[in-house]
């Protein structure tokens, strides 16, 4: 289900506003296939009708209006001395709802193979009875929305072009690691919620928010090319990292050239907000991974120095990915907050996710992989602090990790109740997240929004 | 700048201001006297930070140890903050370009390009 609102201005005191294609359009948008399309009318001198755009019959329903309910017929509602609680600029307007009551507040309209179900003469109006004004109708669009990967792929598609593009312009010394980096895949969760939140606001620029979730793309695998070095991390995304590649001295410059040329990207889009969004989100990135470094000395860690390395290093660029695109679309402050705190939610969500794909014999990665180079791992912290298992996992981390040890560890954290507590925590931030999306009004985004909250952590149900 | 945003824009880093830090961001303020007053300072530190960033990394030479490339990054990203308040977008754009040149030409084996002349320019951008 989508829920918008269709917003217009009136320029007379009665008018046939014929709405059909701007509805039309939001069946597209929407990618309905099959289903309903409900629409109502915000106000009580504004009806709907279908019927034919025909201008001289137009002038027939306007006559026919007028006789039946005239202007100047005397209404109850008129005598302002006999009401209680009239504002101040309360129009004379009896007639005006009389008239709404003889059409209709609501409508129904059919939506098959991705079209309106209208016949031949059949328009659908927005009919003023007391303009000029500003109008609201809320429509809700209720079906199958399987064409709606068509609508969203055509985005998906605008990024990977972007990207394209820039990796095409840069030396190949930097752009063909980088290619092989994000040709390798990657969920693209960061600029899909730059995309999605760059929908909400008023000023909707599919081209500019392409260009800046490709920025931001950008800028999280240069973070990572640096990542996989000070991790020693071979591969990533079954291939091997830059820095095993092709060396240490590579990635750093690779890395360099990226986040680089990321900022300026996103400078050139010309935002000061939304630059200083993602200029204060790298800052947290590189400080929580020197807090993440320093943490190995007292490796696992407990639950707050995880969460304060998370936030930092994971959940920023998600918070800064929707804040910014909301930003770029001059959505409201109000929207563009609760965009960032759902951004840090599903942020952490993630990446709790994340720590327990390690465990999990199905993810196609080598179970342990987190252990074997001391990352951060909310399952170990958990699991060293059970009482069970918490004093051999606690010993064997201390020692020297060989495969016999890191096996152990992950039966001890598989064996407690760690992964279920990691689970529920998980649920609980994506909960909290949509939550977040509950006080605001997201123009019907709010669906995608909840469905990609919950797509973070489907990997561990 | 005040001694508090001072304090502000070196967190984690005030181990670099007494380790040339500061020559640096000196020697940087002689170069932004065209630029608004209020954004001097941050402009200075921003140059600074650039270049004791790259060269904590190893940029161009040899690679830094973990813990090292990650205080050069931090370096690069406070100078990215910096700019992002202080600077016209054309200064943003040239400060990116110049890291752009640095790495590219390191990444390809040629060697960094003078460090300062690049960032001089850069701050020169209009």
């Amino acid at each position: 289900m989508i829920g918008k609102r269709l917003r217009f201005e009136t320029e007379h005191a009665t008018e046939f506003v014929d709405i059909t294609d701007r509805l039309r359009t939001e069946v597209r948008q929407a990618g309905m296939g099959m289903g309903r399309l409900h629409l109502q009318s915000l106000h009580t001198t504004l009806g709907l009708a279908v019927n034919e755009n025909e201008p001289l019959l137009l002038r027939d329903f306007e006559g026919l209006l007028n006789r039946l309910a005239p202007a100047n017929a005397g209404y109850e509602h008129d005598d302002f001395a006999r009401r209680f609680d009239i504002a101040v600029d309360e129009p004379i307007n009896g007639h005006a709802h009389c008239r709404q009551l003889l059409l209709t507040g609501f409508a129904t309209l059919l939506v098959e193979d991705g079209e309106l179900v209208l016949g031949r003469w059949q328009s659908v109006f927005a009919v003023e009875l007391d303009g000029p004004r500003h109008r609201e109708l809320a429509i809700q669009l209720d079906g199958d929305f399987s064409r709606a990967t068509g609508a969203r792929g055509l985005e998906r598609d605008l990024v990977e072009l972007e990207l394209s593009r820039q990796l095409l312009v840069d030396p190949e010394p930097v752009s063909i690691p980088m290619r092989r980096l994000v040709e390798a895949g990657g969920k693209r969760l960061r600029p899909k919620l730059v995309q999605l939140a760059a929908g909400i606001g008023p000023r909707s620029e599919p081209l500019r928010a392409a260009a800046l979730a490709a920025a931001v793309e950008l800028l999280h695998n240069a973070t990572l090319i640096h990542d996989d070095y000070v991790d020693e991390s071979t591969h990533r995304r079954g291939r091997p990292t830059v820095a095993a590649a092709e060396g240490p001295e590579r990635a750093i410059a690779v890395g360099d050239y990226y986040f680089a040329k990321a900022t300026r990207l996103i400078a050139e889009i010309g935002n000061r907000d939304v630059t200083s969004t993602i200029a204060e989100a790298l800052e947290a990135i590189c400080a929580s991974q020197i807090d993440d470094v320093a943490l190995r000395g007292t490796y696992p860690g407990d639950h707050d120095s995880y969460l304060q390395v998370v936030r930092g290093k994971t959940a920023a660029l998600f918070a800064a990915a929707c804040a910014s695109g909301a930003l770029l679309s001059e959505a409201s402050p109000e929207i563009v907050e609760a965009l960032r705190r759902y951004g840090d939610l599903v942020g952490v969500a993630f990446q709790m996710a994340d720590d327990l794909v390690d465990f999990s014999p199905s993810s196609g990665k080598p179970v342990g992989l987190d252990i074997r180079q001391r990352v951060l791992s909310l399952p170990l912290i958990y699991a060293a602090e059970d009482r069970t298992v918490g004093p051999e996992v606690r010993r064997l981390l201390a020692g020297a990790l060989g495969d016999a040890e890191v096996g152990r560890v992950a039966e001890l954290v598989t064996s407690s109740d760690a992964l279920q507590r990691v689970r529920g925590e998980a649920q609980a931030l994506v909960d909290a997240a949509v939550h977040e999306l509950e006080t605001v009004e997201l123009d019907g985004l709010r669906p995608t929004l909840i469905s990609l909250a919950h797509s973070a952590v489907d990997r561990i149900s | 700048m005040s001694v508090q945003l001072i304090d502000r824009a070196l967190d984690r880093l005030e181990s670099l201001w007494e380790d040339g830090l500061s020559e640096m961001y000196r020697s940087y303020l002689e170069a932004v006297t065209s630029h608004e007053p209020a954004s001097q300072a941050k402009l200075a530190l921003a140059a600074a930070l650039v270049e004791i960033g790259v060269r904590l990394q190893g940029l161009g030479g040899r690679a830094a140890a973990p813990p090292t490339l990650l205080m050069g990054d931090l370096c690069l990203a406070r100078s990215s903050r910096l700019l992002a308040d202080a600077a016209s977008q054309s200064v943003q754009v040239a400060f990116a370009q110049a890291i752009e040149a640095m790495s590219a030409a390191a990444a390809s084996g040629a060697g960094t390009p003078a460090t300062r002349e690049l960032l001089l320019r850069a701050l020169k951008a209009s």
